[in-house]
């Protein structure tokens, strides 16, 4: 029993940082902006996911175990909301996604020609910016 | 097998350190700054565990919280994509 946990462990620690090193390389060699964000998500949710899941296999159920799980959820909430703000902020800034054309070819594309009133809902202020008006009680002074 | 982990993740950090020096855009270095971040929390886990001192997660779980933070102060800067965007103020006084 304590060998299968054993070599679970191992195994998706081995997975873990497999996947973690293909993230960073596709960093590194991803043609465009949007594209390298697809590749550093893949460390921060499969990698870190096994590597924290080999570690929990090797701490059995105490404490440790629950401090690995904060850990994970921390994790993972914050790299997907900063992944969100992140890709609207490029799109803010103009930021041009690569996209293949009819021959294949890559080329930088307008978002907004992809996603129709892209840059009038970009431009919009959010939900949480805008300030409520306090409504006005004609009935008081 | 800590020790291959620990390996993995050391070479990913210095790719991502790399980016974040060549990024063309600040939005690449942020990114890379982010995985940076994650990076060094799981180091640190994997590191207690290799030296059998599990007491480094509770480092782990505050580099979490400092990240998020960070990540979130950041980007909050950067919400009009520049460090030039006018304030509130800016905007509404003479």
């Amino acid at each position: 029993m304590d060998m299968a946990i054993n070599i679970a462990s191992w195994a998706a620690l081995l997975g873990g940082g497999f996947f973690y090193l293909v993230g960073a390389v596709g960093l590194n060699r991803m043609p465009d902006f949007f594209a390298r964000m697809h590749a550093a998500s893949v460390s921060e949710t499969l990698g870190a996911g096994l590597l924290v899941l080999g570690m929990l296999l090797q701490a059995g159920p105490t404490l440790v175990a629950a401090k690995l799980v904060i850990i994970l959820l921390v994790l993972l909430t914050t790299g997907s909301v900063a992944t969100h703000a992140l890709a609207r902020a490029a799109l803010h800034d103009g930021e041009k996604p690569l996209v293949a054309g009819e021959d294949g070819k890559l080329a930088a594309v307008d978002p907004d020609t992809l996603f129709t009133g892209l840059g009038a809902r970009l431009a919009a202020p959010l939900r949480s910016e805008t300030v409520e008006q306090p409504e006005q009680d004609p009935s008081k002074p | 097998m800590f020790q291959a982990a620990i390996i993995a993740v050391l070479v990913s950090l210095v790719l991502a350190v790399w980016r974040a020096l060549a990024g063309p855009t600040v939005f690449d270095r942020l990114l890379a700054a982010n995985a940076i971040g994650t990076g060094t929390i799981l180091l640190l886990a994997l590191f207690g565990f290799m030296t059998g001192r599990p007491e480094f997660l509770d480092i782990g779980i505050l580099y979490a919280l400092l990240n998020m933070i960070g990540t979130l102060a950041v980007l909050k800067f950067f919400r009009y994509g520049g460090l030039g965007h006018r304030g509130e103020d800016e905007e509404t006084g003479a």
